[in-house]
């Protein structure tokens, strides 16, 4: 065995993730995360970093476009999975083969030799795409010539009335710790969000994962509301981590996440609870982030929920979960009314254009982290429609 | 005492900073994997390494219409500046050279930072690496006052620019006791000037990686290992600036510096991790209107106590 090859079998063990979510996918996410977490690949933010991309769920053709371009991006050795089950059964022997195609060098010598004859006969394929979803490379202005077939931006009046370039970014829908299926189209100077707009992916709004215990309720099935309780407070430290890992505190989202795999691998509630206080003692405790959440997207009407900044739904959050918290062990069959107890997710994202307009990238990125829209539910994309 | 210029010096220094470099890494991937409920955490610490073997394989790739030159630039300017900082950084009483700027040239090394990170976000033609950029020199402008009067401080206390003699100045009394603010200032700017933990926006995976979203391969490879050779040397110079250099009972000087300075360099990873990312909108004016006034009084007292 040469050096080289030892070399990718190294490399290849724990490798980093990027991770896909479709419409409809979630349950598929949250088992493909607990395995990550539990082997210990990490995971990261984009496709230069990572190298296996994992889909997850099944993807309309617009997000497969996007998916398919984002591959075109990741550099071999690489490796692409597609989890369509939240079983274990299925997930491990994808990444086993994930880790296998990565330490086999032949293997991507070949693809890439392939790869290289289609180039040459088929042309500059690739020459002028200018944008990657989510990873939005330089936009496309109205004037300014061209540079390598690509438009130079465009120029426009800045909030302080300098003339800079109008960058055109879409975040999403193929962005790390983004709400699944959301894309939002932005006008940005510097960066600075101008102006935003709203899309939705296919598949949205076909029923979510986190309100399966009362759809089955309200379908007459016998559900004890301590399930759906602990449905819910999985659902809201999944918010949770994603806010804080937005939020660039990974230590608390990483703890966050591995508290909710927890709750939905049916730990007792004994074990959870003291860990569950810790966590959210220190996120309470944390100066600094109150000092980051407050006052972005504040909105004043909608439900109690929402009410507030950043900081204040993250604290309502927060308080959700350990109502939730103490009420898992509850055996009384579940009023399928209950749901509409400050679920967090319900939140409709025509709220948000108004929200991220004038707020720099970081803290529209907290502020659609706070809000969490659940796309899967109708209601999230009822009000947009 | 002091032996500037040792040849040896020039061999030894690049592995200590590669060692020390990879055992921040390590460190902080088993922190991350013990926090994650992990099971055998320890072995987590292999995972820079396989991750520097994964980027060697890999090939660098750029986008369209990136300027090459300048991501290349930016990313070797990296850890070449970390090394020419580190020469002024003593082992004890060994250090490559020990000019007479000594604390000058460290800064200015430390500046080039602020051109290695931007010709990065720049240079990849992507507008994350741009948004990267904009952060970082956003960043500059909040810690890098405050870092200068924090090092001025203690070059203050030995009345001296000479790394060595600022070192030798504390044979009574560690100037971290008796300059805590400017010591806490210094420590910060660490974190900034490597862009680590709470100060880590400029690369942040909010922005998909930010100023680093699109190098890969051995680019990217320069680039991270790069930061944690900065951060490594930048903890490194608080042991002669303000815990006393190589003193210390028993143990050869040398290997006080490596001690301290691991302290220093570990404590940093551990603590980075308990803190959210600040957004430098709302630290910059806490930096000026608190950190620069907080370590102008520091500096005062320091210049009474001289006097």
């Amino acid at each position: 065995m040469g050096v080289i090859s030892r070399l990718a079998r190294f490399a290849a063990v724990r490798p980093p993730v990027f991770v896909v979510t479709a419409p409809g996918g979630t349950a598929v996410r949250l088992a493909v995360e607990a395995v990550l977490r539990e082997r210990g690949w990490r995971s990261v933010a984009s496709p230069a970093a990572c190298s296996v991309l994992v889909v997850c769920g099944r993807p309309g053709p617009d997000l497969e476009q996007a998916i398919d371009r984002v591959w075109n991006e990741v550099p071999p050795p690489r490796a692409r999975i597609r989890a369509v089950a939240p079983e274990r059964e299925h997930l491990l022997p994808l990444l086993e083969q994930a880790e296998h195609e990565l330490a086999d060098l032949r293997r991507h010598r070949v693809l890439r030799a392939e790869e290289n004859l289609a180039e040459e006969q088929g042309g500059h394929q690739e020459f002028g795409h200018e944008h990657h979803d989510g990873h939005g490379k330089s936009g496309h202005g109205h004037h300014g010539g061209k540079v390598a077939g690509l438009d130079m931006a465009g120029q426009g009046a800045d909030r302080d009335g300098l003339k800079l370039d109008v960058l055109h970014v879409q975040l999403g829908p193929v962005l790390a710790d983004w709400p699944t299926g959301l894309v939002v189209r932005t006008e940005m100077q510097g960066d600075v969000v101008q102006r935003a707009e709203v899309e939705t992916c296919a598949g949205v709004g076909g029923g979510s994962f986190w309100t399966e215990p009362w759809a089955a309720a309200r379908d007459g099935e016998p559900v004890a509301r301590g399930a759906a309780e602990r449905r819910r407070a999985a659902r809201c430290l999944d918010t949770l981590g994603r806010l804080l890992s937005v939020a660039g505190w990974p230590r608390a989202a990483g703890q966050a996440r591995w508290l909710r795999d927890d709750l939905l691998a049916d730990h007792p509630p004994e074990r959870l609870a003291p860990r569950f206080a810790q966590l959210s003692d220190s996120v309470l405790r944390s100066r600094t982030l109150r000092w980051m959440l407050r006052d972005l997207g504040p909105i004043d009407a909608a439900s109690a929920l929402l009410v507030g900044d950043a900081a204040d739904r993250l604290y309502a959050l927060l308080v959700e979960a350990r109502t939730a918290m103490d009420l898992l062990g509850d055996p009384t069959p579940l009023d399928p009314a209950d749901e509409a107890r400050g679920v967090p997710g319900a939140v409709p994202v025509s709220l948000l254009p108004g929200l991220l307009a004038g707020a720099d990238l970081g803290a529209a990125r907290l502020i659609v982290a706070s809000l969490d829209p659940d796309l899967d539910r109708p209601a999230a994309v009822a009000v947009h429609a | 005492m002091r032996e500037p210029g040792a040849v040896w010096a020039v061999v030894v220094l690049p592995p200590v900073m590669a060692g020390l470099a990879l055992g921040a890494a390590g460190w902080d991937s088993v922190l991350a994997a013990r926090d994650t409920g992990r099971p055998r955490a320890l072995r987590a610490a292999a995972d820079p390494l396989r991750e520097a073997a994964r980027l060697l394989l890999r090939p660098p790739r750029t986008v369209v219409a990136a300027d090459r030159l300048l991501l290349r630039a930016g990313v070797v300017l990296l850890p070449a500046v970390a090394l020419l900082a580190a020469m002024v950084v003593p082992l004890g009483d060994v250090m490559v050279m020990d000019p007479a700027v000594g604390v000058v040239w460290f800064n200015a090394m430390e500046v080039a930072v602020w051109a290695a990170v931007w010709l990065v976000g720049w240079g990849s033609n992507s507008a994350f690496g741009l948004v990267g950029g904009y952060r970082f020199l956003a960043q500059g402008l909040a810690y890098e006052l405050p870092h200068m009067f924090a090092l001025i401080t203690a070059a203050l206390g030995a009345q001296s620019l000479r790394v060595g003699e600022i070192a030798q100045a504390q044979q009574g009394l560690w100037f971290a006791v008796w300059m805590p603010v400017a010591f806490a200032v210094y420590l910060l700017s660490v974190l900034a000037m490597a862009f680590w933990g709470p100060l880590a926006h400029p690369v942040a995976d909010d922005a998909a990686g930010g100023a680093v979203v699109e190098p890969s391969g051995p680019d990217r490879l320069f680039f991270l290992a790069g930061r944690y050779a900065l951060l490594a040397v930048a903890s490194a110079f608080s042991v002669p600036l303000f815990l006393g250099g190589g003193a210390g009972p028993l143990l050869p000087a040398w290997a006080w510096s490596l001690v301290k300075t691991a302290v220093v360099l570990g404590g940093l990873v551990w603590a980075a991790r308990r803190f959210p990312v600040v957004r430098m909108d709302r630290f910059a004016e806490a930096a000026w209107t608190v950190l620069i006034p907080a370590v102008l009084l520091q500096m005062l007292v320091v210049g009474i106590v001289v006097l």
